[in-house]
C-alpha cells in the first residue's frame, strides 16, 4: 500500500491544516472567554464613569432609561451582544487569515499587532538562531567524539552534564549568569539587562552575549548526548564495518558514512529547535529584558492585550506544524521506508 | 500473574537495580527528599503556608546567611531571639503602681551590630488606653574611652498596649534621646546656645535644628548606639554625618526596661520575645519580606515532589492507556486518536498553561484568585501525555502481532483481558522509566508558571521564590542567597529523578542498553 511521494506530501499537509484549524479554534474559544471577562469589567467601569460625569454636569442622577440605553450601547460597542460561538468562529477566521487587527494598548511602540511581531521576531531569530547554531556545532563535535570512545572520561562527563542541564531551568541559569558576570565579575554593565532598550548595534551584540551563552550552556549537553546515542547506533551497522574493512580512513568513515546515515534524526532535531525557538522563550527573554517574541507575549498578557496574545499563540502553533511537516517530508525523502510506514499504519 | 511470581520478579529487579551505582545514589537522595518533605511541618511549624504572606515582620529583610561572616572581614550580627528565660525580671509595688524591671544583656562582637531591637508579646489586661502600662528603656553601654556617661535613656513614659510590637530603631523618641545623650557627652556643639536650658527644653531645642533633624531621620540607631563613637587615634567624637558608618563597639550592652502598671492591670511576660534583628539570618538568609529562605526551600520540596510525581505518573499512565487503546482498536479509530494526539502536541505548552490558568482564575468567584495545586496538576497532565502515547502505541502495535497474543485471541480472550494481561504488562518497564524521566519536566513547568505569578500565593514553591527574588531585583542587587538555593533545589530534584530513570531504563529495558 505504498504511497507516492506527492500523495504523501499532500496527505501530511492536509492533516496539518486540519490540526491548525482545531488548535486555533481551541485557543480562540479560550481567548474570547478571557476577552468577555475583561470587556465586562471595562463596560462596568465606563458606565460608572459616564454616570459620574453626568452627575457633575447636570447635578442630578440620570434616569434609569438613560443608564439602560448607555449600557446597551456599551455592550454593543464591546460586541458583548454577539453570541459566544459566533465570536469564536470570527476570531478563528481572522487569526488564520492573518488579519490580526490592532491592540487595545501600544506594545513595542505600536498598536498594529503585525508591526509588533515584525519588530519582535527578528530579535528573537537573532538571539536564538545564533545560540542554536552554536549548540548544533558543539553538539555534533562532542557527540561524534564521545561516540567514537564510548565509556571514556569525556563520554561520561557529557552523560552527567546532559543529565544535570536538562533539569536546570534555563531562565534560572540566566539569573545566575547575570549575578556572576554583571554583579560579581563586573564584565558586563548591569544596565544592559535592566531595560529592554536597544540603542546601537554594539550594545545589541553585548546584550545578546549573555543570553546566548546561557542558552548554549543549558542545552549543549543534551544535544551532544542525543547525537552520541544516534551515532553509536549507526556505528554498529554492517555498512560501517564493511567500510572499515575496505580500509576507508577512520575520519571518512565517521564524517562521510556514519554522519550521513545519522542525518535524518539530527536534521529533525535541528528543524524543531530552529523553528521552535522562533516563538521565543518567554521567561528567558523576561530575565534578560530581551525585546523579542517572548517578552512581547508577556507584556501583552500583563496589559491584557488579548489580540496580540492570540496572534502569538497562532504563530507558535503554526511554527510547530511547519516543523512537523518539514521533518516528515525530509524523513520521507531521506528514508523511503517511512512513507510506507505512514501509509501502512492506516 | 501469581503472587509468588510477582515477588520473585520484584526481587530480581531489585538485585539488578542494586548494582546501578548512580541509580542507588538517586534513590538515597530521593528518600532524603521525601523525609524532608514529610517532616517540614515538624521542623518548622505547620502554619507556614497560611502565614507565608504576612507574619515575618520581626525578621530582617534581605539578610544574607550567617555563615558569610566566615568569608568576610566585616562581621555582621546574626539574628537573635530572647524569650522570657533570657530576661531577668523583678517586681516592685509602691503607691498603687507596680513596676517591673526587665534586665537583659546583649554581647556585641560584630563590626555591624544588629539592625534593630524589637520587643513583642507583653500582654496586659488594661481595659482603657489610659490604663496602659508605661515603658521606660535604659541602655548601659560598655565603657569607651572619651565617653563620660555610659548610661543612656532612650524611651521614657511610652504607653504600651497589650501585645504591642515595639521597634527601637523606628522610634523618633529614642533617636531624639540618643542625640541628646550625644550632646550631653560633648559629641557636638550648638551655636547660639543659652546654657541655662533644662533637659526638657534642650530636647525641644534640638528638634529645631535642621541639620540635627536630618541626621535623626537617617540615623541607623542601633548601629550608632552600639558603635565606636570616639575615633581611637584622635580621641575625638565621630562627626554626626559619619555616624552611620562607625564600626561596632565590642562588649556587653545591658538593657533595662521599666514597665509601670497602675493597680489592677496585670502583665504577662510568658509570651514575650525580644529580637535583636540581625544583619544576617540563619543558614540561608531571608527575602524582602523577612521570610527565611531555608523554610521556603523546605516547604517547596513538598510542592515539587507532589507536582512532579503526580503529574508524571498520571500523564504516563494516561499516555499508555490511550496509546494501547489506539493500537488495539486500529483502523479509523486509531487514525482519529493519532490526529487528536498531534493536535494536542501542536499546542504550545507554556502559552496554553498560561491561558488555561488565567481562564480558571477568571471563572472562580473571588477576584485575583489563582489556580490551586490540583488544578495545576490536571492541566499539566492534559498537556503532558502525548510523548508517551506515541511510543506506547508503536510498542503495542509490535506486541499485538506477536503469536502469543494471537493465541490468546484464538482461545477466546476478550479485549480487556488481552490489553491488560498481555499488552500493558509488556509496557510497564518502559512506563516506570519514563515516569521517573518526566518528573523534571513537570517541576520545570510548575516553576515557570509560578515564576510568572500564575499559581496560588499560598503555595510555597521554588518557582514562586524565584519570582519573588526577581521582583526584588535580587540578581541586580546581588542577593545571591535568594536566587541560587531555589534553582539548585529544582536542579537537584530533577537530577535525582533523571538518575533513577536512567538506571530503571537500563535494568528494565536491557534491549536498549547501550554499551
Amino acid at each position: 500500500m505504498a504511497m507516492s511521494y506527492g500523495k504523501y506530501v499532500a496527505y501530511r499537509i492536509v492533516n496539518a491544516l486540519i490540526i491548525l484549524f482545531f488548535a486555533t479554534l481551541l485557543s480562540a474559544s479560550l481567548f474570547v472567554q478571557l476577552a468577555i471577562v475583561e470587556d465586562k469589567g471595562l463596560v462596568q467601569a465606563q458606565l460608572t464613569q459616564q454616570i459620574q460625569t453626568y452627575v457633575k454636569r447636570h447635578h442630578t442622577q440620570p434616569t434609569q432609561e438613560w443608564i439602560q440605553k448607555l449600557n446597551q450601547s456599551l455592550i454593543h460597542q464591546y460586541k458583548l451582544d454577539v453570541p459566544y460561538w459566533k465570536r469564536v468562529l470570527e476570531t478563528t477566521k481572522n487569526t488564520i487569515l492573518w488579519r490580526w487587527g490592532s491592540s487595545q494598548s501600544a506594545l513595542f511602540g505600536t498598536y498594529d499587532v503585525r508591526k509588533q511581531i515584525e519588530i519582535a521576531l527578528p530579535r528573537t531569530i537573532l538571539m536564538f538562531t545564533t545560540a542554536t547554531v552554536i549548540v548544533i556545532l558543539i553538539g555534533i563535535a562532542l557527540g561524534v567524539k564521545s561516540a567514537q570512545n564510548p565509556g571514556s572520561y569525556m563520554d561520561r562527563t557529557i552523560a552527567i552534564l546532559s543529565m544535570v542541564t536538562t533539569s536546570l531551568p534555563m531562565w534560572w541559569l540566566g539569573m545566575l549568569m547575570i549575578l556572576i558576570f554583571c554583579v560579581w565579575l563586573g564584565i558586563l554593565p548591569i544596565k544592559l539587562y535592566t531595560t529592554p532598550r536597544i540603542t546601537s548595534t554594539i550594545q545589541l551584540l553585548k546584550k545578546m552575549s549573555l543570553p546566548v551563552f546561557t542558552i548554549v550552556l543549558n542545552v549543549f549537553g543534551a544535544w551532544a548526548w542525543t547525537i552520541r546515542n544516534i551515532m553509536i547506533g549507526v556505528l554498529q551497522e554492517d555498512f560501517i564495518m564493511a567500510a572499515r574493512a575496505k580500509g576507508v580512513p577512520e575520519n571518512k568513515v565517521i564524517y562521510g558514512h556514519a554522519l550521513k546515515a545519522a542525518a535524518p534524526p539530527i536534521v529533525t532535531m535541528i528543524i524543531f529547535a530552529m523553528l521552535g525557538s522562533l516563538s521565543g522563550a518567554i521567561i528567558t527573554e523576561i530575565i534578560f529584558n530581551w525585546p523579542g517574541m517572548g517578552l512581547l507575549y508577556w507584556q501583552a498578557l500583563m496589559s491584557n492585550v488579548i489580540t496580540t496574545v492570540m496572534a502569538l499563540t497562532y504563530i507558535s502553533i503554526l511554527l510547530y506544524l511547519v516543523s512537523m511537516i518539514l521533518a516528515d517530508l525530509l524523513y520521507g525523502w531521506l528514508d523511503p521506508r517511512v512513507r510506507v510506514g505512514a501509509a501502512g499504519s492506516r | 500473574m501469581r503472587w509468588v511470581d510477582f515477588k520473585d520478579s520484584v526481587k530480581r529487579f531489585w538485585n539488578d537495580y542494586k548494582r546501578e551505582k548512580s541509580g542507588m545514589f538517586g534513590l538515597i537522595l530521593l528518600v532524603i527528599l521525601i523525609v524532608l518533605a514529610v517532616s517540614a511541618p515538624y521542623l518548622t511549624s505547620p502554619d507556614v503556608p497560611q502565614k507565608w504572606q504576612v507574619g515575618w515582620q520581626t525578621n530582617p529583610k534581605n539578610a544574607p546567611p550567617t555563615w558569610v561572616n566566615r568569608f568576610s572581614s566585616i562581621s555582621k550580627a546574626p539574628h537573635l531571639v530572647y524569650s522570657v528565660k533570657d530576661v531577668h525580671i523583678t517586681r516592685n509595688s509602691s503607691n498603687g503602681y507596680t513596676t517591673y524591671v526587665l534586665t537583659f544583656a546583649y554581647k556585641n562582637k560584630y563590626y555591624l551590630p544588629p539592625k534593630d531591637v524589637v520587643i513583642t508579646g507583653i500582654l496586659n489586661n488594661a481595659s482603657t488606653p489610659s490604663q496602659n502600662p508605661q515603658m521606660t528603656l535604659w541602655v548601659i553601654r560598655p565603657p569607651e574611652r572619651g565617653i563620660k556617661n555610659n548610661t543612656m535613656l532612650l524611651i521614657s513614659g511610652y504607653s504600651l498596649p497589650s501585645n504591642y510590637t515595639f521597634q527601637l530603631s523606628s522610634s523618633q523618641d529614642a533617636k531624639l534621646n540618643f542625640l541628646f545623650w550625644l550632646y550631653k557627652n560633648g559629641a557636638f556643639k550648638l551655636n547660639n546656645m543659652t546654657p541655662i536650658l533644662n533637659a526638657q527644653m534642650l530636647r525641644l531645642y534640638l528638634t529645631m535644628n535642621n541639620t540635627l533633624m536630618q541626621t535623626m531621620g537617617t540615623v541607623d540607631l542601633v548601629r550608632a548606639l552600639m558603635g565606636q563613637l570616639v575615633n581611637k587615634s584622635t580621641g575625638k567624637f565621630v562627626p554626626l554625618t559619619l555616624i552611620n558608618n562607625v564600626p561596632g563597639l565590642e562588649g556587653l550592652y545591658t538593657f533595662k526596661v521599666y514597665i509601670t502598671a497602675p493597680q489592677g492591670v496585670k502583665l504577662n511576660f510568658n509570651h514575650m520575645k525580644i529580637y535583636f534583628v540581625g544583619r544576617t539570618y540563619g543558614i540561608l538568609g531571608t527575602d524582602q519580606m523577612g521570610r527565611p529562605i531555608a523554610v521556603g526551600l523546605l516547604w517547596g520540596t513538598r510542592v515539587a515532589l507532589a507536582i512532579g510525581i503526580s503529574v508524571s505518573v498520571t500523564s504516563v499512565l494516561l499516555g499508555i492507556f490511550i496509546g494501547v487503546t489506539s493500537a488495539y482498536l486500529g483502523g479509523w479509530k486509531d487514525e482519529l486518536i493519532q490526529r487528536f494526539t498531534e493536535f494536542m502536541a501542536s499546542l504550545p505548552l507554556l502559552p496554553m498553561l498560561i491561558l488555561l490558568s488565567l481562564w480558571i482564575a477568571s471563572r472562580s468567584a473571588a477576584q485575583s484568585s489563582k489556580i490551586t495545586l490540583w488544578q495545576l496538576v490536571a492541566i499539566m497532565v492534559i498537556f503532558g501525555w502525548m510523548g508517551t502515547e506515541k511510543i506506547a502505541r508503536s510498542m503495542a502495535l509490535q506486541i499485538k502481532e506477536q503469536t502469543y497474543v494471537e493465541a490468546a485471541r484464538a482461545l477466546g480472550a476478550g479485549t480487556g483481558r488481552i490489553v491488560f494481561k498481555h499488552i500493558v504488562p509488556q509496557l510497564l518497564p518502559y512506563a516506570f522509566a519514563s515516569m521517573a524521566l518526566s518528573v523534571p519536566g513537570a517541576i520545570l513547568a510548575e516553576a515557570g508558571l509560578s515564576f510568572l505569578n500564575l499559581t496560588s500565593q499560598n503555595m510555597v514553591s521554588w518557582g514562586r521564590m524565584l519570582n519573588n527574588a526577581y521582583n526584588n531585583g535580587a540578581t541586580v542587587n546581588g542577593y545571591w542567597w535568594q536566587v541560587i538555593p531555589p534553582g539548585l533545589a529544582i536542579a537537584i530534584v530533577g537530577f535525582v529523578f533523571v538518575l533513577i530513570g536512567v538506571s530503571l531504563d537500563k535494568v528494565l529495558n536491557p534491549k536498549l542498553r547501550r554499551i
